[in-house]
């Protein structure tokens, strides 16, 4: 029995299977309410966000993540057991990097965090440690039709050198970054500073790049090579 | 400028059947990019305008190597069928106009540029294989299947890479790699999509047919991702 059940969960059509159900899922939920741009989705963590949300705007999510959870596992299984056949390395590479973004995902659904603050020259925020982020000058120059075409502020975390944060161009400080998202220089300048934690960046990278590598392996491989 | 563009238009219409043809449309848009480039002083990548007429140029530029490929040769309807469809999204991008301001300072990166450019490279390398699937149901050569899988996994490689610029680009912009918003769950959709249509050629011979259809889907998945989500829902991504 436990035979059959590991031959369902490593087969290739399950795989296809959950694929076209997480699809669904998704698709079902980019025209609801809850994936809506601006939605309280975006403001908190995933997990806080699906315990307090109402199952009306969160089954799709639901049904998805149970989904991927059977595809994580179908995708583990099938490179195990295609490593102990010893065959190619690249799509085995590729699916770990899926399983890094996957990991991605649920440190930064479990452990993200985002606030905004709204902060004028010589205004400063606070972190949990007690160290504080002072804004000392906010600036920007306008474009030839009148909006920003670039803006800056200078910050400073406790006594340390002052740095310019600009849009693309955070400060990172203790696993947290802080992001200039908009600047008003009058009446008197004030900035919108948004504070971010994305515990699941780095594994987001590693499984950027494990899949990168094993998509050019298989390009590589695939090169000249008639289907079979 | 716009006359370069207007010009690859019949050249492609009535010309794109013979090669050298195909490929002077092709540069006639290049051309015309090349100057709205040098006008802007970045990728001309806002508005309808400049990404209706950027996906033509490169659905010109991505079909031009499976064009010489040797198993399409004297296959002159499939030039021709991929110069018509170069032709369509320039058609398209006529009516809109330029937008010619500078870029918004959260946009203004070479991750932006590398994000939307690797994207539009994938879409139209999905068309390239939507249009050899519809050429193997037509006439059943297994060697049209082949370049259809070859230019599924190389857009489908572009577009891994497309996504992978966009995270670093948000988590740069906004602090994150990653929004729950229709575009983003429409990028995903369209690959997961590539991803179960790449696994299907382990289905074998008896597939064939349905892997041909299911690129031509792809194709259409893959529109709805470009136009579809900016004209149907409410997103950032929207033009």
């Amino acid at each position: 029995m436990f035979q059959r059940i590991y031959q369902q969960l490593t087969s290739l059509n399950l795989g296809l299977w959950l694929i076209a159900g997480v699809m669904l899922a998704l698709a079902a939920g980019s025209f609801s309410q809850g994936a809506a741009e601006g939605g309280a989705l975006n403001e908190m963590p995933l997990f806080a966000w699906l315990l307090g949300a109402p199952v009306g705007f969160s089954w799709w999510l639901w049904i998805a993540l149970a989904l991927l959870a059977l595809l994580t596992l179908n995708a583990i299984l099938c490179s195990i057991e295609a490593l102990r056949k010893g065959r190619s390395l690249a799509p085995q590479l590729m699916h770990l990097g899926f399983l890094f973004i996957v990991l991605a995902h649920l440190l930064s659904a479990y452990g993200g965090f985002k606030q905004q603050f709204q902060l004028p020259e010589g205004g400063s925020l606070g972190f949990p440690d007690g160290e504080r982020v002072s804004v000392e000058r906010i600036s920007g120059q306008a474009g030839p039709m009148g909006m920003l075409s670039s803006y800056q502020a200078l910050m400073r975390i406790g006594n340390g050198a002052p740095n310019s944060v600009e849009p693309n161009h955070p400060l990172f400080h203790k696993g947290y970054g802080i992001y200039l998202k908009q600047v008003e220089l009058a009446p008197m300048p004030v900035a919108l500073i948004e504070v971010h934690r994305e515990p699941g960046a780095w594994a987001a990278l590693a499984g950027a790049l494990f899949f990168t590598v094993g998509n050019l392996m298989l390009l590589m491989q695939r090169r000249g090579k008639p289907l079979q | 400028m716009k006359w370069l563009l207007i010009a690859s238009i019949p050249v492609y219409l009535f010309g794109a059947f013979r090669r050298p043809i195909f490929a002077v449309a092709l540069v006639l848009q290049l051309a015309y990019l090349a100057g709205r480039g040098i006008t802007l002083g970045r990728l001309p990548l806002i508005g309808p305008g400049d990404t209706l007429a950027f996906f033509s140029c490169s659905i010109g530029l991505m079909a031009l190597p499976f064009l010489y490929a040797r198993e399409l040769d004297q296959e002159r309807d499939l030039y021709w069928g991929l110069g018509a469809i170069a032709a369509l999204f320039a058609g398209l991008a006529l009516p809109f106009p330029t937008l010619n301001m500078p870029l918004p300072p959260v946009l203004d990166t070479y991750w932006f540029e590398l994000h939307v450019a690797l994207a539009f490279f994938a879409y139209a390398l999905f068309g390239v294989g939507a249009l050899l699937g519809g050429a193997f149901l037509l006439k059943g050569r297994r060697s049209l299947l082949d370049l259809q899988y070859r230019a599924a996994l190389t857009g489908y490689s572009f577009f891994s890479l497309s996504m992978v610029s966009g995270g670093i680009w948000g988590y740069y912009a906004w602090g994150t790699y990653w929004l729950w918003t229709p575009k983003e769950l429409w990028t995903s959709i369209l690959w997961l999509f590539y991803s179960l249509f790449l696994h299907l050629r382990a289905k074998g011979t008896s597939w064939d047919k349905r892997f041909a259809w299911l690129g031509i889907v792809g194709f259409l998945v893959a529109l709805f991702t470009y136009l579809g989500v900016s004209i149907f829902m409410r997103s950032s991504h929207s033009f």
